[in-house]
């Protein structure tokens, strides 16, 4: 029973690491990876080779090491590829789209498996353990998209779905009802409106990256003078968190990094170097660091004593901070001052604490965790992130359809070849919101249309 | 002509069809052709292969459904293009794919030439009778019993009652049993299915008014006139000369005229402020508003009362007069279907420009009847409570004639199949838009009269109506559906588009392929002479295949992705309920609809790609387990 298809799916851990694992499974494996490695000849089967890794546009995207599996001595008994590049999620997430626009699916939950027991690799003995798994996987993962899809995404996406049934609706009418009194077809709607769709898709697509911001951690630099309380406003954010906090002695950077988890977002803290003036050397690099690190960062913690004259900062770190990414702490306030602090950072709200006495602490975190909720640096006009690389690639394919559909209105292609790519990017669609049943679309056309001959 | 024994009663026949609408026909016409001793009842003899709406036969998806039909060896065709009165093909401008066929039709010579071929073909008995009960024995039917308390017996019972049963049909007010204006409503047949274990639902549907042609002003409305070249129905470059037209040849009378030549025209007008002024004053004598209606009506075809008060913005709505046929003067009002009373209904049609002085034949009214929801059917159209009683046509909650021959068609074959012992003709998805519609059925059901479109078939380019033939041919050879000479004539015209199809591909012309240039061009202007000479057929289908090619492949390689899995056969002995891992939703919903493969599974709503993952695993291990007990058995 060989499938038709051929799919893949990373097989590693989302995250950065040293390497990571893809596997494909089907037949489009030998021809896939003659082109990917630009060989001619076919890899050697069950070695492992270093070759380079080529996209559909003639790019080289990685070296990685690649493994071959002929049909009938793999894990599926099917033609296998196992790619190792390096684990950098950008260079993974551009081989996953390389590969699937070169004809692979993603893989269902637990289809590996799946397909190494239809094909006779596993005994019928572990038939219920192949059932069980399958069930846990497409559990966890549907738990998992429920979850994003409750949420703003949902909303998005729903919104979208319906856009683009309407647009289906609208062009589905022209054809299915030629002798209804329709009002006067016209290009100028279709146009505007798959426009716009595009553009939406394209901004979920473009948040994708936030994505690993959410799952690796919201990269939160905490900047401040060396006694402005950095130190202890780490420990009462960790230490309330103890449970669940790792800490991670910084590798190749010098500072301490802890992961906290504020509510359903995993919160990289990471200290940093007083921000001071210094005079000897290591002071200085120090500063640098802190620098650096505070431009690549997606969220600030700066804390300013109270009782102290507002800090100066560096221009070039001032300008990452604005309203949506950055709080003031004005840590102290069980102490009497003679300064104001409101001119420091003006845009950006302030949180009154006493770390000393855990004043303030529940308002802060619940400040912290509103400007996370309202999208962190997220692009303008975002309002949705869209977490899951399977979604990412699924919309991506979607508006590949939708931009051949608006190209199709353009140059007055037949309806039903326009309906084609349209139909396209609504399976697409439906491999992030679930199954979108054909009675939808009808539902909108006759909402729409006054249809009864 | 050998001599026709008359009905037998002790006898069982292989087949009863109870119901002699349009399904009924094309079901008895399929069993009887194919050998099976068939028997077709009605309650009615002169209300056979009645058009109880619209006078027409076509139209987008319709059409081509009717060209299947001819593929499949059924009567819809011929029987339109030897009656039609107007010819047009709808979506002209637009791609292959989507241009539909449709007609007027003759309705009495429509219903004529039906009763006809019924009366003249060998293997089939024709009676009046109305079927009140099914006789059952040990869960299977075995006959049904007539109001005369005559009882038939048969091996297998298709049942094709249309709007009949419980039947009632509303004008305002006034409410009248029966399932079509001057008919009878069957009532004892709702009353076995429910004994049975069949579960009944209702539906609504509607007709609008008949008016007098000689009271309408034609000079005011807008004319339509039929297409110069008919585009016809059957398949007729396949088939012999002695197959034309087979009715007419019987007793020596020929058609006589060619199918299209003197064609009459429909009309079309609009409804106006004063149309919409008096609907509204009378909206509360509507059933439909006062809530005496409780089946669900289309979303398609809404009374004239909801498309005023749902769409306020649209100040005027189209209206298509159709004629009835060459001998009478009955007109047919397309668009005013209605149930108000019939005083309102007046004068609602006299506000209408061209129809100030219009005489009303017969009302409009609204119709409820009972239907037998179609999930409760295997893809055969097999009842999955009753063995050997089919189903088809409007009692599965279809509407329209040829939505309803289809099925019909199947439900022959199958019944016939079923006395055979073989194994059932199920059309696929991706092969024809009666495959669409029956698979929708019985894996999804309906909330509303279903109406085939052409947007419910995900291959519809796939579907472009003359390939029809070359389409099904593979399941008109297996059961077959044709005389050997159309099949040996179709394959011949396979093979001589393919040749083109691949000639084009390779040969140059001018620096170019010839299938580049026509793909540049989309006509056939670059055509080499050697196929231009060929028949038309010929040419639109290579025309087709080469213009669109890229189309074409890829809507293949959809369909052979999901192959696989529409090859899976599910046992039915698979227990739901047992299967480890799966939902418990989607394990209720697949023990319902009990599907006959993973592909029919992975259709039914509320079922997703994981749990057909979990049954595709359970049945691999279904029938390895049962391929070791055999060995253990052997050994």
């Amino acid at each position: 029973m060989l499938a038709t298809d051929t799919i893949v799916a990373l097989s590693t851990p989302v995250g950065e690491s040293a390497l990571a694992i893809i596997r494909l499974s089907g037949p489009l494996c030998s021809e896939i990876e003659m082109a990917i490695c630009g060989r001619s000849k076919s890899l050697e089967p069950r070695r492992a080779t270093l070759c380079k890794y080529i996209d559909v546009n003639g790019l080289e995207i990685d070296t990685g090491v690649y493994i071959a599996y002929p049909e009938n001595a793999s894990f599926t008994n099917e033609a296998m590829l196992e790619i190792m590049p390096h684990g950098n999620p950008l260079i993974i997430q551009k081989l996953l789209e390389d590969l699937i626009t070169r004809g692979c699916r993603m893989a269902e939950p637990g289809e590996f498996t799946r397909r190494a027991f239809l094909n006779g690799k596993i005994d019928l003995s572990q038939a219920e353990a192949v059932a069980d798994m399958i069930h846990a996987r497409s559990n966890f993962s549907l738990e998992v998209a429920r979850r994003q899809l409750n949420g703003s995404i949902g909303q998005k996406m729903s919104e979208l779905t319906d856009q683009l049934l309407e647009i289906l609706a609208e062009l589905e009418a022209y054809i299915d009802f030629p002798e209804e009194d329709l009002p006067e077809a016209s290009d100028a709607g279709p146009i505007h409106d798959l426009s716009r769709l595009i553009q939406q898709v394209n901004d979920l697509i473009e948040t994708h990256h936030y994505s690993a911001l959410l799952q690796e951690g919201i990269k939160t630099v905490i900047i401040g003078a060396p006694n402005a309380g950095k130190s202890s406003l780490i420990n009462t954010l960790v230490g309330s968190q103890r449970a669940i906090v790792s800490d991670i002695p910084g590798t190749t950077r010098d500072f301490i990094t802890s992961y906290i988890m504020l509510k359903d977002y995993r919160v990289e803290i990471i200290d940093t170097a007083g921000l001071h003036t210094a005079e000897d050397e290591i002071e200085q690099q120090g500063i640098k660091k802190t620098m650096e690190l505070a431009q690549n960062a997606d969220f600030y913690l700066v804390i300013v004593d109270h009782c102290q004259p507002s800090p100066s900062l560096p221009d070039s770190i001032q300008a990452e901070f604005n309203s949506k990414n950055t709080l003031v702490i004005e840590n102290k306030i069980d102490l009497e001052s003679k300064h104001s602090q409101k001119e420091f950072l003006a845009d950006c709200q302030h949180c009154p604490i006493s770390l000393k006495t855990h004043t303030g602490i529940d308002d802060f975190k619940e400040a912290m965790l509103k400007l996370i909720d309202q999208g962190i640096a997220l692009p303008k006009g975002t309002d949705a992130i869209v977490l899951n690389a399977r979604h990412t690639l699924a919309l991506k394919q979607a508006k590949i359809s939708l931009e051949k559909a608006l190209e199709g209105v353009h140059s007055q292609e037949l309806n039903e070849l326009v309906s084609v790519e349209l139909r396209s990017a609504i399976e697409g669609f439906s491999q992030v919101v679930g199954k979108i049943e054909n009675d939808a679309m009808l539902d909108k056309l006759f909402q729409k249309f006054c249809i009864g001959k | 002509m050998s001599a026709h024994p008359l009905f037998h009663l002790d006898k069982a026949y292989d087949v009863i069809v109870c119901g002699a609408g349009h399904a009924g026909c094309e079901a008895a016409l399929a069993s009887a052709r194919r050998g099976a001793s068939t028997l077709l009842l009605t309650g009615n003899l002169d209300t056979i292969a009645q058009m109880s709406c619209n006078p027409a036969i076509g139209g987008q998806a319709k059409g081509h459904m009717v060209r299947e039909i001819d593929a499949l060896g059924g009567e819809m065709a011929m029987n339109t293009d030897a009656t039609a009165i107007q010819f047009r093909l709808l979506n002209a401008s637009k791609g292959p794919a989507v241009q539909a066929p449709r007609a007027q039709c003759d309705k009495k010579a429509y219903q004529f030439r039906m009763k006809q071929s019924i009366e003249w073909q060998d293997n089939l008995d024709v009676f009046q009778a109305l079927v009140d009960e099914l006789v059952m024995n040990n869960g299977r039917v075995v006959g049904i019993k007539t109001n005369l308390d005559v009882e038939f017996k048969a091996k297998t019972v298709i049942v094709t009652t249309g709007t009949f049963l419980r039947g009632l049909m509303h004008v305002g007010q006034n409410k009248n049993e029966g399932g079509r204006m001057g008919d009878f409503s069957a009532k004892g047949l709702s009353k076995s299915f429910i004994e049975a274990g069949i579960e009944l639902e209702r539906l609504k549907t509607g007709t609008p008014a008949r008016i007098l042609g000689r009271t309408i002003d034609f000079s005011q409305l807008e004319e339509q006139k039929a297409d110069e070249k008919p585009t016809l129905f059957g398949f007729y470059d396949t088939r012999s000369p002695e197959e034309l037209f087979h009715v007419e040849h019987y007793g020596e009378k020929r058609l006589g005229w060619a199918p299209g030549s003197e064609p009459m025209s429909c009309w079309t007008t609009y409804t106006g402020a004063d149309t919409e002024a008096i609907i509204k004053a009378n909206l509360h004598l509507s059933p439909m508003y006062s809530g005496e209606i409780v089946g669900r009506g289309p979303r398609y075809c809404p009374s004239i009362e909801d498309k005023i008060v749902r769409f306020s913005d649209k100040d005027r709505h189209m209206l298509f007069l159709e004629p009835e046929g060459r001998h009478t003067n009955e007109w047919y009002i397309n668009g005013l279907s209605t149930s108000l009373p019939l005083a309102v209904q007046i004068e609602m049609l006299r506000s209408i420009k061209g129809l100030e002085n219009v005489h009303i034949l017969r009302p409009a009214y609204a119709v409820e009847y009972d239907f037998a929801p179609p999930t409760q059917l295997y893809p055969s159209l097999e009842s999955k409570k009753v063995e050997n009683l089919f189903f088809a046509g409007q009692i599965n909650g279809t509407s329209g004639y040829e939505e309803a021959a289809g099925q019909g068609l199947v439900a022959g074959v199958n019944a016939v199949q079923k006395v055979r012992g073989e194994e059932a003709m199920v059309l696929g998805r991706d092969e024809c838009y009666i495959g669409v519609l029956i698979d929708d059925l019985v894996s999804k059901g309906t909330q509303e009269p279903y109406r085939m479109f052409s947007s419910r078939a995900e291959h519809r380019l796939l579907f472009n109506h003359p390939s029809a033939e070359l389409r099904l041919l593979k399941h008109a050879k297996k059961h077959k559906l044709l005389k050997d000479s159309r099949i040996k004539a179709i394959e011949e015209k396979q093979q001589t588009i393919e040749h083109w199809v691949k000639y084009l591909e390779k040969e140059y012309h001018k620096g170019d392929s010839y299938a580049t240039h026509v793909r540049r061009s989309r006509d056939k202007s670059s055509f080499p002479e050697d196929l231009a000479g060929l028949s038309e057929a010929v040419q639109d289908e290579v025309f087709y295949r080469v213009a669109f090619k890229g189309y074409l492949q890829r809507e293949m390689k959809q369909v052979d992705k999901l192959k696989h899995i529409d090859k899976i056969k599910v046992p039915q002995s698979l227990d739901y309920a047992k299967v480890k891992g799966l939902r418990a939703e989607s394990g209720e919903k697949l023990a319902e609809i009990q599907p006959q493969t993973l592909g029919q599974a992975s259709r039914i709503s509320g079922v997703n790609p994981a749990d057909i993952s979990i049954l595709m695993v359970t049945i691999e291990a279904m029938s390895r387990k049962a391929a070791e007990a055999k060995k253990a058995k052997k050994a």
